[in-house]
């Protein structure tokens, strides 16, 4: 555990401060907006560090063009796979907060979770 | 290969299929299909739960043309099936008891839309059981998650919309936390099939390397679905999803969505890792004490909640807090006594659910202690629904809660040092559990016109409502059974355990 | 043949269940008092739907009667034919649901089914004042039936389900009238219960793991090869068993939820949770020391001198409270907690001579302080006393009923030749000659002066109820006093018999004697009480056989 491993591996402390950063964002941000673009920032860190895995020094991505068939010539297909299959699930979570975001912004003015439910209290539902 | 043996990929696949037929028919047809669908399912797990005991082994089925390090698989054991039967049970039983509250609280045109979601959620149910991959498992686990979002948010008041959102951000929480532990894992072992993690695994902790990237993929991955199932002190959305949402809704979420992650926390432990590798992680230590605390947090909130509804969703953060304890005692034992509480937790907080809202149909939908006064005779069959639920989770000998508890206690007395505090923790919530449980069950049989309170007096004979008096009935048998019968139900579960690694 | 024992199990809960479910609508529709008020006048407005109510309620009586007798000799008959034992079926593996008819369960079914039964006649008459009959005697009945299947319980397992069971099936006779005093008295009675069966279930825990069978055998089953260097814990979870089961027996430190939660209820049901269901507690306490760890195991052990320094200070204590105490069925449910309290010292100093006097005592304080309850009951039926400075001259107005009271008292001070004499001198003499240092002595010496605050708490009442001080005046002066002091009874007793005094129209509330449904099972209980001690010789020869066959 030295400075230089950090350094040698920029990328994954890269990716895990990604990740830190959007965690942090999701708990604690009140807004709501923020609250997503946090989970977007923490899944994108997800899928940085995933590709990352699968990266080849000087290999190809995996489409077999000119015939070339050999496993040297291509990096690992299968964490791009995960990334896509990742970004398919992200994408329909983002969706579905969105969503209930213009659902209590139009019912409460507000994209402030904490206010939203102060204004709930005094509804006294 | 046997028919039979394609019988979870099926019932996977059906339910996934029924949500998006159930999104383009009437909300009347919808409702017909979904239980036909979940009836057919329980069925098809039957047989399934039936062969393999017969061959008394698990087999694997393999998806697609791919074979083992790459492709995708479903690994089935007596363990799964048995899940899987009781999974549709309760689901069934939930969706028939809460059908009258879905007609009144959500609109006319939504309900289609709430059988899609239900058959979403059955079909990852499913799969997370079946699943012997941890990125499929992944994905079903978001599909489970979106699908309950749009469980609790279909009553369309604020309230709901809030505890889907509360719900929704505690879950992405937890799903970023496990996601970034499959990629460690992933990244540590180059697999993601479960049972070629786990050689891995063993090959890494032969050698000693990596030791500290194992510990953190084992918490990530644990933390992650420790919050999604709400363990303590995760739990902060419980009440309000619970409390707010429809009834069924309620239902299922508390007894079986939880339960599902929970089943993927134990197929991690045996499947993926390894027990031997988890008890010697420590992580297990910080699991049984926060299942310790979930269990007293839990039931001390529960009695200080004036509405029962929300009283009987924080008694579900205690009984999550069982359910982690168990596996924190880091046995065998203390597995099957989880097992069983999850069995055991779904038949009858789905049936309280379902009783108490049958209580507040007959207070003016008063879910206030008060407003209760006396309406165990003015709905009969709720009454006892609820009385027999109460008993069930006091722990009263004849029903499912009593047997639980001394499985987790002779469980904890094979562990070092953690009998004392197991048994001081159970021995208090089993106290905590009573005063809330009684106090309100001595509430529901007070007459009213002697406590001097005003209150409905409306009554709900047992003919006005057979559907609800059929499924109550079913979940006291259930519950019956679960407590009188349990020793084939425990023979089940360790069988299914041993082959189940 | 086995199999038979479930009837007389059977009967009586199946009869209750349905009386229940069948009482449950009509419950909550009719408010009760206008009904009872309605069969106690027989002339109000609604004549005819008084005359109905009257007809049901016989019905009521009679099927409640029929089942309790049937079941009763049942009971009886399957306890006195022969040792007998059934499995109904295995709760987990190896731990069946298991009945066995030992000497134990006989001698506890019989005292259990005799006071249950005749209790139950005086409720016919006294439960037309309290309202909700229907209700009543369905727990009624079921409380039966859980308590003989406790008596003929052949393990620890099914014991400490039909205990639990007990707690929450004889719950509801607490609070049966419903206001929130009552209510409170419950959930603090549910409360210690839980406490003390917790504890118990604990215990079995262990005893689970050391002993060869949970099954109820003589002189205990505990594997000593196993218990090994693991005294320690064993003993404390036979400290905990004790502590626990000594909850419903009114044992310190789990005694508090007893005075509360017995004045509460109705009379009948306040006779019965003291006489029988206190007793249930020393059933389970014998069956865990005596049949299942073995009474050498704790002998001269920390266990044995707590466990007798626990039942002297609660003997003591009991009667101080008692003696304080101004609520007439306050100061008897004291008296209780003391009384109990006797037997279990008995049973603690592991002695034969104290046991038979401990069993003898079981006996005979379960008809004294049924008969004392039942006295209790009357008073407030008849002219809506319940404090024990209103009784002064009620020896003129029921001379009959005061009498049946002088002579249960004087059995339970222990005056020769009533019964409380012999079971003390039994418990007295056990004690002398145990090997139990200081307490053989110090033993008697409590015992005695416990004795003496008895006789301070009773008699008392005996001699103002004949020879009152100041006769009118005084009466006038306690009617006022009495309602300053507002918690004395249930508000509703109150009102109830002030509404029978308004009727009625005479000055004195009455001055006829006392109907003889609830006169008749009163003179029985007095009667047992005077007569076991001039004729116990059977039933020393018994309890001695039982005594022998553990010590």
């Amino acid at each position: 555990m030295n400075i230089s491993n950090l350094i040698n591996n920029y990328e994954e402390a890269v990716a895990m401060l990604l990740f830190v950063i959007g965690f942090s964002n999701l708990l604690l941000q009140p807004n709501l907006i923020k609250k997503i673009i946090g989970m977007n920032i923490m899944d994108t860190a997800v899928y940085l560090f995933l590709a990352l895995k699968g990266y080849i020094e000087g290999h190809k991505a995996p489409i077999v063009v000119d015939g070339i068939q050999s496993v040297d010539a291509y990096v690992n297909p299968i964490p791009s796979g995960l990334v896509l299959t990742g970004i398919v699930v992200s994408v329909s979570v983002s969706a579905l907060m969105l969503s209930l975001t213009i659902r209590l912004y139009r019912r409460y003015h507000t994209l402030n979770l904490d206010e939203i439910s102060t204004q709930l209290k005094k509804e006294g539902l | 290969m046997e028919l039979v043996q394609n019988f979870p990929f099926l019932t996977i696949i059906l339910a996934l299929f029924s949500g998006p037929l159930c999104s383009i028919l009437k909300s009347k047809a919808a409702k017909w299909v979904n239980t036909i669908v979940i009836a057919l399912i329980l069925v098809m797990s039957v047989a399934v739960l039936i062969f393999t005991i017969q061959t008394g082994e698990a087999y694997v089925y393999q998806m697609g043309h791919f074979s083992a390090p790459w492709g995708n698989e479903i690994r089935v054991g007596i363990l799964e099936a048995l899940m899987a039967v009781f999974f549709c049970v309760v689901m069934l039983l939930c969706m028939l008891g809460g059908r009258r509250e879905l007609a009144e609280e959500v609109e006319e045109t939504k309900q289609n839309l709430y059988y899609v979601m239900v058959g979403l959620l059955l079909s990852s149910l499913l799969a997370l059981i079946y699943t012997n991959d941890l990125f499929t498992a992944y994905v079903f686990v978001e599909i489970n998650t979106i699908s309950a979002c749009g469980l609790i948010m279909i009553r369309q008041n604020g309230r709901a919309i809030e505890a889907a959102t509360r719900y929704m951000i505690m879950s992405l929480l937890g799903s970023g936390l496990l996601l970034m532990g499959i990629c460690y894992l992933y990244d540590l072992t180059g697999h993601l099939l479960m049972s070629n993690i786990k050689e891995q695994v063993a090959l890494l902790q032969q050698s000693g390397e990596y030791h500290i990237p194992l510990l953190i993929a084992i918490t990530l991955m644990s933390v992650g679905l420790a919050i999604k199932s709400a363990l303590f002190p995760f739990h902060s959305w419980v009440p309000d999803a619970y409390g707010y949402s429809t009834l069924s809704s309620a239902a299922i979420l508390s007894s079986l969505v939880s339960k599902g992650y929970i089943f993927l926390v134990i197929k991690i432990f045996y499947r993926v890792i390894g027990f031997d590798v988890i008890r010697e992680s420590k992580v297990i230590n910080v699991l049984f004490v926060f299942g310790v605390l979930g269990m007293i947090f839990g039931s001390v909130n529960a009695i200080r909640e004036n509405n029962i509804r929300r009283m009987i969703a924080w008694s579900s953060v205690a009984q999550i807090g069982y359910i982690y304890m168990g596996f924190g005692l880091g046995t065998t034992a203390g597995m099957i006594a989880s097992l069983f509480r999850i069995l055991s937790h779904a038949a009858t907080k789905s049936m309280l659910f379902i009783s108490a809202s049958g209580l507040t149909d007959v207070s003016n939908h008063d879910t206030d202690f008060f407003g209760l006064t006396g309406s165990g005779y003015r709905n009969k069959i709720a009454g006892i629904a609820f009385t027999v639920g109460s008993l069930s989770m006091v722990g009263i000998p004849l029903f499912s809660g009593f047997i639980s508890k001394v499985l987790f206690a002779s469980a904890a007395y094979d562990t070092s040092g953690k009998l004392i505090p197991a048994m001081i923790a159970l021995a208090l919530s089993t106290l905590l559990n009573s005063i809330y449980f009684m106090k309100t069950v001595i509430r529901i049989y007070t007459p009213s016109h002697r406590a001097g309170i005003a209150t409905d007096t409306r009554t709900i004979a047992i003919r006005e409502q057979p559907q609800k008096t059929v499924v109550l009935v079913l979940f006291i048998a259930l519950n019956l059974v679960l407590g009188l019968g349990s020793q084939p139900i425990v023979d089940l579960l360790t069988k299914g355990l041993e082959m189940f690694g | 043949m086995g199999i038979w024992i479930l009837i007389p199990i059977f009967l009586p809960v199946v009869a209750g269940v349905l009386l229940l479910l069948s009482s449950a609508k009509a419950e909550e529709e009719t408010p009760p008092r206008c009904a009872s008020a309605a069969e106690r006048a027989g002339h109000s407005k609604n004549a005819a739907r008084g005359a109905g109510a009257a007809k049901s309620l016989t019905r009521l009586h009679c099927i409640t009667a029929a089942v309790l007798v049937v079941s009763a000799v049942l009971a009886l008959f399957a306890a006195w034919s022969g040792d007998n034992s059934y499995t109904w079926f295995e709760l987990m593996e190896g731990i069946p649901i298991y009945f066995q008819i030992d000497d134990v369960g006989r001698l506890f079914v019989t005292v259990f089914s005799i006071a249950w039964v005749l209790v139950c006649f005086y409720a016919f008459t006294y439960m037309k004042h309290e309202g909700k009959e229907q209700r009543f005697f369905g727990f009624y009945l079921i409380v039966y039936g859980v308590l003989v299947a406790l008596c003929f319980s052949g393990n620890l397992v099914t014991l400490y389900l039909f205990y639990e069971l007990m707690t929450l099936t004889s719950m509801p006779m607490v609070l049966h009238s419903g206001t929130r005093e009552s209510i409170m008295a419950a959930l603090k009675y549910l409360f210690y219960s839980m406490c003390g069966a917790y504890l118990g279930l604990f215990a079995i825990f262990f005893l689970y793991k050391y002993c060869d069978t949970l099954t109820f055998t003589a002189g205990g089953t505990l594997n000593l090869a196993l218990a090994e260097g693991h005294t320690g814990i064993l003993l404390a979870a036979v400290m905990a068993a004790l502590i626990g089961f000594g909850a419903k027996a009114g044992m310190f430190p789990l005694h508090a939820w007893l005075p509360t939660a017995h004045p509460v209820a109705p009379a009948p049901a306040s006779a019965v949770l003291s006489g029988i269901i206190a007793k249930a507690g020393v059933l389970a306490i014998i069956r865990v020391v005596f049949y299942t760890v073995g009474a050498d195991f704790i002998r001269g052990t920390w266990v044995q001198t707590a466990w007798m320094s626990l039942a002297l200070l609660t003997v003591f204590m009991g009667s101080m409270l008692a003696f304080r105490e101004k609520v007439f069925k306050k100061r008897l449910a004291y008296s209780t907690v003391s009384q109990v309290s006797y037997i279990l010292f008995g049973l603690s100093v592991l002695s034969p001579t104290a046991m038979e006097g401990a069993l003898l005592h079981v006996v005979f304080h379960a008809f004294i302080k049924c008969a004392l309850f039942l006295t209790a009951g009357i008073f407030i039926f008849q002219a809506g006393l319940s404090n024990v400075d209103q009784l002064e001259g009620i020896g003129k107005k029921m001379p009959k009923t005061l009498w049946c009271f002088t002579f249960a008292s004087l059995a339970l001070i222990g005056i020769p030749p009533t019964s409380g004499f012999i079971s003390k001198w039994y418990l007295a003499q056990g004690a002398l000659e145990a090997e139990v240092g200081a307490y053989s002595w110090a033993g008697p010496a409590v015992l005695l002066l416990s004795a003496l605050l008895t006789a301070g708490y009773l008699l008392p009442i005996v001699t103002n109820g004949f020879f009152p001080k100041k006769k009118e005046q005084g009466e006038a002066v306690q009617k006022e006093g009495a309602s300053a002091h507002g918690a004395t009874i249930t508000a509703y007793a109150a009102g109830n018999a002030s509404a029978a005094d308004a009727e009625d129209g005479s000055s004195a509330a009455a001055s006829a004697e006392v109907p003889l449904g609830m006169l008749i099972p009163l003179a029985a209980f007095a009667a047992l009480a005077v007569l076991l001690g001039i004729f116990p010789n059977p039933l020393i020869r018994f309890v001695g056989q039982i005594a022998a066959s553990v010590l």
